[in-house]
């Protein structure tokens, strides 16, 4: 064997397979690997009642346990997995699907491997089952270039061909398929066979085909269906070819409305091409390739804005233009004249006052003020400093020098201001939560707001047209109340997101939280658990006194709990709800507990010994609901400290743990 | 080619040039991106709605609200909140129990928030104990025209993973900006719809962006 196959008990690669006995055995350790071996042939062996292939067929797409060497045995459920039924269904569907739109099988395995993608990026969910079904359908017939629109497909199934366009887009997205885009060409033949033109069907379709070709070519088809484009030149070439297609006759084959096809053809007639006599149509390419005819009406709406602008706004803005001018000129020559008046001196009296004059103007007055102001303020200083006794035997020139550069300095310009920290402060509260109400206009405000008279009757009103709402309501009110008296529970609310439990010192906190976070089930007593979990806090040392404490509560209670214990490997779904308390097992068990307990917990259990046979009894009667449960409680009463362990490892090693304990456990 | 393209981009957008790489920009097409022209570079952004949410942070009597108020409609079969509108600026206020209110139809950031608080204002004189709180732009709707017509065809075939064009459905190219996260409607007469905005800077980012993939797409 050159599988490559590994014996799952010894790593040995010796692995003989008999297709005749249908195993696989390990030379080297001997263990029957698998005992129902998939062959591709047909066997038959005769029966009773005639011959029977042997085995039974196993469908491509099943992907069951075969490859698990070891686990077979393990496996539960023999059925098919709800992912083959899915895909089986979703076959069989296609399939119709695809007849229905007198597709070839090729097309449904396709859509069908569409379908299979789409479901293993679990895209399936939260969408109805026709969508997906119709979307993959879609998807396969523009890949392939059926002549299929959204529309047929929408049709056939029945449902809005928006949403399931929506459907086929998100499909096509999220499965990366790069779709061409539609090709109007495509569908020409298929409206030009329902158009009845017999025998010249063919040659009305190239003539239409080439109608088309031109269309695009003048760039009529972007943004439009193809439909229409079809329909306009299926009319035409129709036409041209002598039969009398009324506008009717084609938008019932193509399904679009008359002033949809009208335009087309308008559109078509604007075009250089469309100018041109049927011979010359037939036999000259025009080589310009045409504006979107949409692009070209925006621009003469465009161009008319532009004229009417001419005509009427220009005028206008011209006059407020003028307006401007001649204010601004009567404020300038004003200006100019102030000026004139206060400069003396170095200002020639013909000269022209431009703006750089201005500017140097108030430069120099700015000076002289910054001149007046230190000058001033180091007089008072210099006045202060010497009534002040303190400073006087300083230099006086080292003084003045300090007075002289008392602007501000780099570190004050740098230095955080006041009003600045306000600022930050401001930014950092949420928002302003008063109402601004400064510009607004509350005159005009207060026309919104109605007298009483006519609150009153607009609630009268109001009222009257909702009648049967305010009914609707009352009713409702009443019956909930009524519901609240009779004391039903009231409607359940959402519960709130789980809480992140953080890391635990010790391994009895951890459970005690485990516990608290999520029930295992109703049918636990979580009181003991709690009573044992404190004592498993016990024998770590955190509180020794806390298994004395709790004995004679366990004993009433364990009564009442059932206990039913397992033989075969705990399941891992089991051991990972796992609750490390110990509760009283058959009698079988017991020597194995009491030995892996320690021995402050011994007295308790020789007490429990009696009980053993009632709930041995209970145990049949509630075998059944309590299954989930019964598969946890074992495990840790066989032996309390592996499970502790367990628990600990749980996170770190998931399904070599689990199972490895499922071994040892068989091996008592 | 592709590294070339980069250099250009850092050339053009210096600003952008430390952040990642837009893909947008990494998907640029293989032909050589005309220079935009100057009368071109500027396109007038027309912002067309605007729509700020804030709360009053208190718990409103909607039937009195509509009871009160000339300019408002209350049907709660239809629509749980009354809807308030108004002139100056117009716009309408979805206003709602829990005290979020919600206005819409403003043309500016501007009129958002005077129209907002005029809305509030309304409120406070029908006698809530009105605050103003939680004030933001949720979404900006603005158009521009290009005035140059663009193949759709091909643009959707290039940024197919941005972009989807399906004329059976929508005559616009539907593309979705990842950043700024922006979805523009691109149609074939160079009319393009930006949606989804959060400030008017995203629309100039986003315009920034795509003018040059639109312009190498451009029908001569």
């Amino acid at each position: 064997m050159s599988t490559g196959l590994k014996c799952r008990n010894c790593g040995s690669n010796e692995i003989e397979e008999d297709n005749a006995r249908g195993d696989r055995v390990c030379m080297n350790c001997g263990s029957v690997l698998e005992d129902s071996l998939i062959v591709s042939e047909v066997q038959f062996e005769e029966v009773g009642h005639g011959a029977a292939a042997i085995g039974q067929f196993v469908s491509a797409e099943s992907s069951g346990g075969a490859t698990n060497y070891g686990y077979g045995k393990f496996q539960v459920g023999s059925g098919t997995e709800s992912r083959e039924v899915t895909i089986k269904k979703a076959k069989k569907d296609i399939t119709l699907l695809c007849q229905q739109l007198q597709l070839s099988q090729h097309y449904a395995d396709t859509a069908l491997n569409f379908f299979k993608m789409a479901l293993s990026r679990h895209l399936t969910r939260g969408r109805k089952s026709t969508h997906i079904y119709a979307a993959c359908v879609y998807m396969t017939c523009r890949t392939e270039g059926t002549s299929h629109l959204l529309i047929d497909i929408s049709d056939v199934q029945q449902i809005c061909s928006y949403e399931l366009g929506r459907t086929y887009l998100k499909l096509s997205h999220a499965l990366c398929i790069n779709i061409p885009s539609v090709d109007p060409c495509l569908y020409i033949m298929r409206f030009a066979n329902r158009l009845q033109l017999g025998a010249k069907t063919h040659e009305v379709s190239m003539t239409a085909l080439r109608i088309v070709q031109r269309m695009k070519k003048d760039c009529m088809h972007s943004g439009r269906r193809p439909t229409g484009l079809c329909g306009a030149a299926l009319l035409i070439a129709a036409r041209m070819h002598d039969f009398s297609r009324t506008m009717v006759d084609v938008i019932g084959v193509v399904k679009i409305h008359e002033s949809t096809l009208r335009k087309r053809l308008s559109e078509f007639a604007e075009t250089p091409s469309g100018g041109l006599t049927l011979e010359e149509f037939m036999t000259v390419d025009l080589e310009r390739e045409q504006d979107p005819p949409s692009f070209r009406a925006a621009r003469k709406k465009d161009r008319e804005r532009i004229k009417d602008m001419g005509e009427h706004e220009l005028t206008e803005l011209q006059k407020e233009i003028d307006a401007h001018l001649e204010k601004d000129l009567g404020k300038y020559s004003s200006s100019v004249f102030r000026q004139l008046t206060k400069i003396k001196g170095d200002t020639s009296f013909g000269s022209e006052p431009g703006t750089p004059k201005s500017v140097c103007e108030n430069d120099i007055e700015m000076e002289d003020s910054r001149q007046f102001i230190d000058q001033s303020n180091a007089a008072i200083i210099k006045d202060l400093i010497e009534h002040n006794e303190d400073v006087k035997k300083t230099e006086p020139g080292s003084l003045m020098a300090g007075i002289e550069g008392l602007r501000p300095d780099i570190e004050a310009i740098c230095r955080v201001t006041q009003s600045e920290l306000e600022d930050v402060e401001r930014a950092k509260q949420p928002m302003e939560t008063e109402l601004v109400i400064d510009d607004l206009n509350d005159d005009e405000l207060d026309q919104y707001v109605l007298t009483e008279e006519e609150a009153v009757t607009k609630l009268e009103m109001w009222k009257n047209m909702n009648a049967e709402y305010l009914q609707e309501q009352k009713e409702r009110d009443e019956r909930l109340a009524k519901e609240r008296e009779e004391g039903k529970p009231e409607r359940k609310k959402r519960k709130p997101r789980k809480k992140i439990i953080g890391p635990s010192s010790t391994a009895g906190e951890a459970i005690e939280k485990m516990l608290q976070e999520k029930k295992i089930s109703s049918k636990i007593n979580y009181d003991i658990l709690k009573t044992l979990t404190d004592s498993i806090a016990g024998l770590t040392g955190k509180s020794p006194a806390a298994s004395v404490d709790t004995k004679p509560t366990t004993l009433e209670e364990l009564q009442q709990q059932p206990v039913i214990v397992e033989e075969g490997p705990i399941a891992p779904k089991g051991s990972r709800s796992k609750p490390a308390y110990d509760l009283p097992g058959p009698s079988r068990k017991r020597p194995k507990l009491e030995a892996g307990l320690p021995i402050s917990q011994a007295p308790e259990l020789e007490v429990e010994q009696p009980d053993t046979k009632p709930t041995l009894e209970q145990e049949s009667m509630i075998d059944d609901d309590d299954a989930e449960v019964d598969e946890a409680e074992p495990e840790p009463e066989a032996e309390p400290e592996a499970s502790l362990q367990d628990m600990l490892y749980k996170g770190a090693d998931d399904d070599d743990d689990e199972f490895g304990y499922g071994f040892e456990e068989e091996d008592y | 080619m592709q590294f070339i393209f980069k250099i250009e981009d850092k050339d053009l957008v210096p600003a952008a040039a430390s952040h990642v790489i837009n893909p947008h920009s990494s998907l640029q097409p293989q032909q050589p991106a005309v220079l935009v022209e100057p009368k071109d570079a500027q396109h007038e952004i027309k912002l067309q709605n605007i729509v700020a949410t804030f709360s009053v942070n208190c718990e409103l009597d909607l039937k009195t609200i509509n009871s009160r108020t000339r300019n408002s409609e209350y049907s709660p079969k239809r629509f749980r909140g009354v809807i308030m509108r108004m002139h100056s600026p117009r716009c309408t206020a979805l206003i709602f129990r829990t005290g979020k209110i919600i206005c819409t139809g403003a043309r500016n950031e501007m009129d958002a928030d005077i129209g907002s608080r005029k809305f509030a204002r309304i409120l406070q004189k029908l006698g809530f104990p009105v605050k103003f709180m939680e004030y933001k732009l949720q979404n900006i709707v603005a158009t521009v025209d290009l005035r140059f017509p663009i193949r759709l065809e091909n643009l959707n075939q290039v940024h197919g993973q941005f972009s989807s064009y399906e004329p059976e459905m929508f005559p616009g190219l539907i593309y979705r900006m990842v950043k700024p996260r922006i979805v523009l409607l691109i149609f074939v007469n160079g009319k393009v719809v930006f949606t989804g905005a959060k400030s008017r800077k995203d629309i100039m980012d986003c315009l920034d962006a795509i003018s040059p993939i639109l312009l190498s797409f451009r029908k001569t």
